[in-house]
């Protein structure tokens, strides 16, 4: 008999209690959909799946961030900007498609900047990588507000069709996108060097490093793995409502760490982190703020409940020992 | 190692138990705020108490539905005298109304609150802001849900996607909050009230004075407004005994980017005895006079009323304000009337063809009296019931609840609300 086969049924529930809360978190507001959506189950399901598609994309990128131990509270921002140029080089070269193509490899080639400067600062100067993302913050604070003020209004909106009139279409357009990210992701989390590097730095670096390994390396890679997700995400955004403003993107950061935290991503990353928090934390997110809507709280005091499920699960995933979450 | 397991468990269902038992509270709370104001005839499908005690039954009953209203802020006089008023209509119109708070920035959070209404069953829909609105509109006709516009002129629909919200049969139309663009008399109305100022206070007149606008991207009525009261005080000065100058509209100090005006204002309009705001001067430009010590000596009319405002209004104070307008909460009858008609499957006669924005009549405070007889409004004292039109009257403005009702009355009843209206 090997070892496996002499865990007990205590012992697996011990190890994997963070997974099952997380599924069981999902499986309830799930069912709970199913049965507060009444007539407008069919709408709900779109709005639900429109609303997590960007959110997930962006959380499977960050499942290379968050599994290093670091965070990057700059993402609402440059989501936020990355939306605005894509539709001012759109427009620029007459709303057309390869506007858009062109727009997209600009902000593609910014969040890989983006994601190399934040990787690579934080290493250099010694800073924890959360300080650098607070630059890229204030730095994309400002630039959001410049672009907006050139362009002399509150809004603006892209000449090109960047969604399918046929809302099914659009739908089975999001849905391809976030199973083509979630794959490659997977692949290149469970597969190659970079996830398993990156768990390694997260749960020691130390060893990591005296394993021969170039942490600083594949920092700078997993946080451009990120920001090819951030683009993506930025863009599929933007397909929602073709425009974009002042505060666009705004909050992502905090929601994408929330989702994230829902699905059982460590905090403090290592070995126990896993591609799959992104997609279950995302989805359990946008379906308990459907739920609550449909069963009837106040729109206003949903942020209230949320919060204290988050608290909830904090409560529930927090490890008293060594004061940190799970790792 | 079993004992530890178990308490290391029952410790974190607990934890769970504890969190869901103040979660269920709050939702509990929730549901009582929903509710509050309909004492619920509405439930049992029945026509209402209110409608009985006006003494006149209503035609037909319209049909149980819900209304969600998305404002641009969660308090404040327009948003609280709003919803008491709603809330009075709740019974006899056989209404639940429901709220929610749209940012003033970010379209696709914006979609996400219209969409979270629509999943909330909402057949419905009153909003305040002009962002993202051909993906809600999109968003409302894939659900079935209309949406009407009330404190805003939707300008950016208008200019940059008039075909897909104003042509969307889904779009009922807007009541906007005091003018629209292209239908201003706000410049024309700040002269009268100047004058109305300078014939009151014949010994002192103001003969010199400054503007402040918001940017014309946001608020292009502002202006407009402003030339108008330019061109309108030139043409006064050619028979007026008392001359009035205007300082023009300096780029950088009197356009607000929805921030308080700067203290180099004053100096910039050194001889300036009043201030003539466009933009929202409660908010805006009286903090400011206040922080410069130039409230004694300066008059300020403005748009807007946050409250306070007549602590210092008129002879009352330092006289600060001497005049201000606001938009009737009432008017909010114009998007609900037309989205009850939706609802109900029925339309006016002459109903147009295509959804339309309708400027708003305001209350326009240039006196002591007319103070006095704004604080009787629902707008001032948040009581549905100094409203200037009773639930009863509402339906009977409906298709539905008065055969006989048009849309030429409707449009008619906006032009109504002003400040001698108040009851």
């Amino acid at each position: 008999m090997s070892e496996k086969e002499k865990i007990t049924p205590g012992e697996f529930l011990s190890q994997h209690i963070y997974d099952i809360a997380a599924y069981a978190g999902l499986i309830v507001t799930f069912i709970l959909f199913l049965i507060f959506s009444g007539s407008r189950l069919s709408y709900n399901m779109a709005t639900v799946l429109q609303a997590a598609s960007a959110y997930s994309i962006i959380a499977l990128g960050a499942v290379f961030v968050y599994s290093m131990g670091y965070m990057d509270v700059s993402v609402g921002q440059q989501v936020g900007v990355y939306a605005i140029l894509m539709i001012m080089i759109t427009n620029a070269i007459g709303g057309t498609a390869l506007g858009v193509i062109v727009g997209f490899v600009v902000i593609l080639a910014l969040a890989l900047l983006c994601g190399a400067f934040n990787g690579a600062v934080a290493v250099w100067l010694k800073l924890p990588s959360i300080v650098t993302s607070l630059f890229l913050m204030f730095f994309f604070t400002g630039a959001q507000l410049l672009l907006m003020e050139s362009t002399g209004t509150n809004s603006i909106s892209i000449q090109a069709t960047i969604k399918p009139a046929d809302r099914n279409l659009y739908n089975v357009m999001l849905i391809a996108a976030v199973i083509i990210v979630a794959v490659s992701v997977t692949y290149f989390f469970k597969f190659t060097k970079l996830g398993k590097y990156t768990r390694g730095i997260g749960a020691n670096e130390m060893t990591t490093a005296q394993c021969g390994v170039n942490t600083t390396k594949w920092k700078v890679i997993a946080y451009m793995a990120f920001g090819v997700c951030v683009a993506i995400g930025s863009f599929i955004m933007l397909t929602r409502t073709g425009s974009a403003g002042k505060g666009t993107g705004s909050g992502y950061a905090m929601d994408i760490m929330i989702c994230l935290i829902l699905g059982g991503m460590p905090l403090s990353g290592g070995m126990k982190s896993k591609v799959s928090s992104a997609l279950v934390g995302t989805f359990t997110y946008v379906l308990l703020t459907n739920d609550l809507t449909t069963m009837g709280v106040d729109l206003n005091m949903i942020n209230f409940v949320k919060a204290v499920i988050f608290i909830a699960i904090i409560m529930v995933t927090c490890r008293k020992k060594d004061a940190v979450l799970p790792r | 190692m079993k004992k530890g397991l178990f308490r290391k468990i029952s410790k974190k269902v607990s934890a769970v138990i504890l969190a869901g038992a103040m979660a269920v509270s709050i939702v509990g709370c929730g549901g009582g705020n929903a509710s509050n104001g309909s004492s619920n005839p509405a439930d049992s499908g029945t026509a209402s108490n209110n409608a009985a005690d006006t003494g006149s039954a209503p035609a037909v009953e319209g049909k149980k539905c819900t209304i969600g209203v998305a404002f641009y802020t969660d308090t404040g006089f327009a948003v609280d005298s709003t919803k008491a008023y709603l809330e009075s209509l709740s019974d006899t119109l056989n209404v639940k109304f429901t709220y929610t708070v749209l940012t003033q920035t970010d379209e696709a959070a914006n979609l996400t609150k219209i969409q979270e209404l629509i999943s909330s069953n909402v057949d419905g829909i009153i909003c305040t802001m002009d962002l993202g609105m051909p993906s809600i509109i999109q968003e409302c006709e894939a659900a079935g849900v209309y949406l009407g516009g009330y404190l805003c002129d939707y300008d950016t629909s208008y200019n940059t996607a008039y075909d897909q919200v104003f042509k969307s049969e889904y779009f009922v139309g807007t009541a906007t909050d005091g003018q629209n663009p292209d239908d201003v008399t706000i410049g024309n109305t700040m002269l009268d009230s100047l004058v109305e100022y300078n014939e009151r206070n014949a010994d002192a007149p103001i003969t010199h004075v400054s503007m402040a606008i918001f940017p014309v991207w946001a608020f292009p009525a502002q202006s407009t407004g402003a030339e108008q009261f330019v061109a309108a005080v030139g043409v006064y000065n050619k028979t007026a005994e008392t001359q009035i100058t205007v300082d023009p509209l300096d780029e950088e100090s009197d356009v607000l980017a929805f921030a308080p005006i700067d203290t180099t204002y004053f100096a910039k309009h050194a001889d300036s005895q009043a201030i003539i705001s466009f933009a929202a001067g409660s908010a805006f430009v009286y903090p400011t006079m206040v922080q410069a010590g130039v409230d004694s000596s300066m008059k300020l009319f403005t748009t807007g009323f946050d409250g306070g405002e007549d602590a210092n209004f008129g002879t009352t104070g330092k006289g600060t304000y001497q005049q201000t307008m606001v938009t009737a909460p009432e008017s909010i009858t114009y998007p609900l009337v037309l989205l009850l008609n939706k609802i109900n499957g029925v339309s006016f006669p002459d109903q147009p063809a295509e959804a339309e924005r309708v400027s708003s009549a305001q209350y326009v405070i240039n006196s002591d009296e007319d103070m006095t007889k704004f604080q009787n409004s629902c707008f001032f004292t948040k009581d549905a019931s100094k409203a200037m039109y009773t639930p009863q009257d509402v339906l009977n403005m409906t298709a539905y609840g008065n055969p006989d009702a048009t849309y030429a009355d409707l449009k008619a009843i906006l032009s109504t609300m002003t400040i001698d209206s108040i009851k």
